[in-house]
């Protein structure tokens, strides 16, 4: 039989035409672009930048192919990573510049079958330096605010006294985006491979669910409120012992120690006067000022004798009418007290974050009695320097403004492990697993041909193998698996039994006794298919556990390695019998 | 001649060929074949006695540490801190860290791959440790603090000792899962206990050779245990099936038509994990790739020693109840 009618035979077969449907649409679910591929994918998008009232949206979700990608900046192309930062240094003030973004689809290699083009204008907005004077203002402002007897938003006009601040331009503010190079495939790689932020958080208690997705969502929103939308926060369980709960946190493309903190911090956020109770962050507060209305007041940097600096800070806040009245409830009977001039109550203020006493404020005597609803919170930073002293304020500022505007958690929280993963370790580790996997094909390949001294036996073999790790792949990027190094680890497993399997057929194709025997290649297969399914069975149920136990850290293991071996043993092991049969037919 | 008798033709002659190739098997044993073929009731004492010998080391493992492995950084609770560098020089940095934080365990290794450098490792027992360990580095090596060559994983002693105990719970599930399963398959109790005992050796001894050469386990340690039992039980189903299942021939031709399969299944895994040891990088992979090392090597013996020997015993008592 000539070379060409084998091909078309095995072309032919069912099984094979299975294994072709299955890469088929691996490729499509992975959508390899490799050559042409250019521009730089949006990560996040900054609340109020340049680029959000544009119209550009953080993307959600999405498949890393299907993102957003910008392919030029005033019809300049960016190439990228690099190319996007040295357009983005030259921005100037009010600056009016057209970002062109394509969003792919259906990508092979070469091209995508679809392209989807938009084109944004982006006006530079100027960056500001607040810095509150030492003088008031009167301003009217006018705010939503909901009537309950006519059950619909209204508009009142509100006149206050605020802090008089003075703005300072101090160049041109960041656009507001965070990129990366354009994606060349749909796999997701893990932390691990990508470099990135991971904070494992246990509960302290155990909670219904309803408590849970609440921890979970303002975990989330919090990080929203810092514009990271490339976040993954998700629930994990161990089986063992207690059935501890934790909430799993992963932060890709980020490495930064200000983020662990703020999710390190429970949150709870109590306003107290003596052990009385005022307003509890999240629930009695309805507006935080950030921005205007919130920032380092006007000289407050000092040295003290030590020489160290610090700074104080300040932001508005409003209450609600009932934290308000509490309040007004608390102070009435409280003494005015002269202080340098100034009249105060006797009792203060006292700010606790976890319980933890943060600040202790004076009341002015105004408050007496009075239920207002706006109140000025402030704090301090320290430093050895006074730009240090104001970084910390600063931080403090965000970090207080951030716990009360998203509330507190329900439960307390402890970190058990924390990951910060540099991007550079991460696309080593790649190289040298690639390098791996190249080398141990090669060494696979000469084994079997060592044993059967056939390259008949040998191509079909390593067709298999790298069918079977493509279509792992592309399952992968269908489900949004995220590939780390425990994936790559099962992947590996489900290969090697994978060529166990089709040594097994190959003895049982080649045995001599069978010849004697009058048997025909399906009774062959069919031999083989009882040891391949046996031992299939076997390793499933071994694997299973692991999928429940260890509070995730190995789920990606135990689902790449069983997802591995089903294809292997439904997909690519039968089509390799029938590859084999045909070859080996003289 | 035509098609159908050309076959019959060639089939004839592959038969004489059988024939002959019997006759030599039967005719020309070597040494290691008489040892293995007559002994094997002598020879099954060896994977009884490493097991012995195992049970022992992994007892006196417990007496001195309180626990059947010694645990690394992610089982313990510690930290380790990857550093991508050209130039490593290890001993330096061991002994700085040494001096500076005496009370610490500090163990540092260096990252290679086909012997070039490519950075270190350090882990310690002590997650508080980290931020000194850091320091220490930056004195080292000014600018490394924040900056992309440095990753650092921590684990909270209270998950690692959790993650602990699921991780054995796990094991234990999934040893008694693949037992129902192989009992299932085979359903006669000789034989499925051989794959069983199979098993659970190729575990304990590897745990055993872990605990002799002091490596700590780490969770893809434990991973790499489970994947163990996966790779032990495929040989074993290969063996019993050839040799119970099947009715024809002689018992040592299938044994050594299972033999040959078998050792060409372990050869490939065998080529991947030094091949695997001897380039990772990571920490995780390498472990696994160590402990597959172990495990396999360990695994051909349990397997074709310890499984044929009680196979063997199992058919001759069976013909000699038919017998009678």
């Amino acid at each position: 039989m000539s070379r060409d009618t084998t091909i078309k035979k095995i072309l032919k077969k069912p099984r094979t035409i299975v294994l072709i449907i299955f890469i088929i649409l691996s490729l499509i679910a992975i959508q390899f672009h490799v050559i042409g591929n250019e521009g730089v994918a949006i990560r996040t998008v900054s609340k109020n930048s340049a680029a959000a009232i544009a119209g550009i949206t953080s993307p959600a979700g999405t498949q890393p192919m299907a993102r957003e990608v910008i392919v030029s900046f005033n019809n300049k192309k960016i190439i990228d990573e690099a190319d996007y930062y040295n357009f983005i240094e030259d921005l100037r003030i009010n600056q009016s510049i057209s970002i062109k973004t394509v969003k792919k689809n259906f990508c092979f290699v070469f091209a995508c079958l679809s392209n989807k083009y938009t084109t944004y204008r982006v006006k530079v907005l100027p960056e500001y330096k607040i810095t509150e004077l030492n003088e008031t203002e009167i301003i009217t402002k006018i705010e939503p605010f909901f009537n309950v007897t006519l059950n619909k938003t209204v508009n009142i006009t509100k006149t206050i006294e605020q802090q008089k601040t003075e703005k300072e331009i101090i160049g041109a503010a960041d656009i507001g985006l965070t990129v990366y190079d354009s994606p060349t495939n749909n796999l997701r790689k893990g932390l691990d491979l990508q470099g990135g932020t991971r904070v494992l958080l246990k509960l302290e208690e155990i909670v219904d669910q309803d408590t849970m997705d609440l921890v979970i969502d303002n975990i989330q929103q919090r990080l929203n409120v810092y514009g990271l939308t490339d976040i993954v926060v998700r629930e994990v369980r161990g089986f063992a012992g207690t059935g501890d709960q934790y909430v799993l946190v992963e932060i890709a493309g980020v490495n930064s120690e200000e983020i662990r903190d703020l999710i390190s911090q429970q949150g709870k956020f109590e306003a107290k006067i003596s052990d009385d109770i005022v307003f509890v962050g999240g629930r009695d507060i309805t507006y935080v000022a950030r921005g205007e209305g919130a920032g380092l007041d006007y000289g407050s940097c000092a040295a003290n004798t030590q020489g160290e600096y610090s700074c104080r800070f300040r932001f508005g806040i409003s209450l609600t009418p009932v934290a308000a009245q509490r309040q007004a409830a608390l102070t009435d009977n409280l003494q005015i007290i002269n202080e340098n001039g100034n009249d105060y109550l006797n009792e203060s203020l006292t700010l606790y974050l976890d319980d933890e006493l943060v600040d202790e404020l004076k009341i002015g005597s105004e408050l007496k009695g009075n239920p207002v609803t706006e109140i000025a919170i402030s704090g301090f930073g320290s430093g050895a320097t006074e730009a240090a002293a104001a970084t910390d304020a600063i931080n403090n500022m965000k970090r207080l403004q951030t716990i009360l505007q998203t509330g507190s958690l329900p439960v307390k929280i402890e970190i058990v492990k924390t990951d910060t993963i540099s991007p550079k370790l991460g696309s080593q580790f790649i190289k040298n697993i690639m390098l791996i996997a190249i080398l141990a094909i090669v060494g696979v390949s000469l084994v079997i041909l060592v044993r059967y001294r056939k390259i008949k036996v040998a191509i079909p073999l390593v067709i298999t193998m790298l069918s079977e790790v493509f279509i792992l792949l592309g399952f992968a990027s269908l489900v949004g698996w995220n590939l780390d190094i425990a994936a790559i680890a099962g992947i590996l497993i489900a290969v090697g039994t994978g060529v166990d399997d089709q040594i097994v057929i190959t003895d049982e194709t080649l045995r001599k006794d069978y010849n004697e025997m009058q048997l025909s290649w399906k009774q062959r297969f069919k031999k083989a298919l009882f040891i391949i399914i046996a031992a299939y069975v076997t390793t499933m149920v071994a694997m299973l556990p692991l999928y429940f136990a260890g509070a995730g850290l190995v789920k990606g293991f135990a689902l790449t390695t069983m997802a591995g071996v089903s294809i292997g043993v439904f997909i690519t092991r039968p089509a390799f019998g029938g590859i084999l049969q045909e070859l080996l037919k003289k | 001649m035509n098609r159908k008798e050309r076959r019959q033709h060639l089939r004839e002659k592959k038969d004489s060929n059988i024939d002959v190739e019997k006759k030599e098997e039967s005719n020309k044993r070597n040494f290691f074949q008489t040892i293995y073929e007559d002994q094997y009731k002598k020879l099954i004492f060896i994977p009884f006695f490493i097991l012995l010998a195992a049970i022992i080391i992994i007892v006196i493992n417990v007496a001195q540490t309180g626990d059947f492995v010694n645990k690394g950084y992610s089982l313990e609770g510690g930290i380790s801190i990857t550093v991508i560098a050209d130039n490593v020089n290890i001993e330096l940095i061991e002994s700085t860290l040494h001096s500076s934080l005496p009370d610490a365990e500090i163990n540092a290794r260096e990252l290679s791959e086909a012997g070039v450098s490519k950075g270190f490792i350090i882990e310690s027992n002590m997650q508080d440790n980290g931020e000194a360990i850091i320091n220490e580095l930056e004195k080292l090596s000014p600018g490394l603090k924040g900056s992309d060559n440095i990753s650092v994983t921590t684990m909270g002693s209270s998950l690692g000792d959790s993650f602990f105990k699921d991780a054995v719970i796990a094991i234990i599930i999934a040893f008694v899962f693949m037992s129902i399963v192989v009992f299932i398959i085979f359903k006669k109790a000789s034989p499925s206990l051989a794959v069983i005992l199979c098993a659970f050796s190729d575990i304990v001894v590897t745990i055993a050779a872990i605990d002799l050469f002091g490596i700590k386990l780490n969770t893809a340690g434990i991973a790499a245990l489970l994947m163990l039992i996966g790779y032990s039980v495929d040989t074993d189903i290969l063996l019993s099936t050839r040799v119970i299942k099947e009715k024809k021939g002689k018992v040592m031709t299938r044994i050594y038509r299972a033999l040959k399969t078998g050792l060409t299944m372990n050869a490939t895994t065998l080529v991947t994990v030094v091949i695997g040891l001897t380039l990772s990088q990571s920490t995780e992979l390498s472990q696994i790739f160590l402990i597959l090392l172990i495990g396999l090597i360990i695994d051909i013996i349990n397997t074709w020693i310890q499984n044929v020997g009680i196979l063997r015993m199992y058919l001759e008592k069976k013909s000699k109840q038919k017998n009678e």
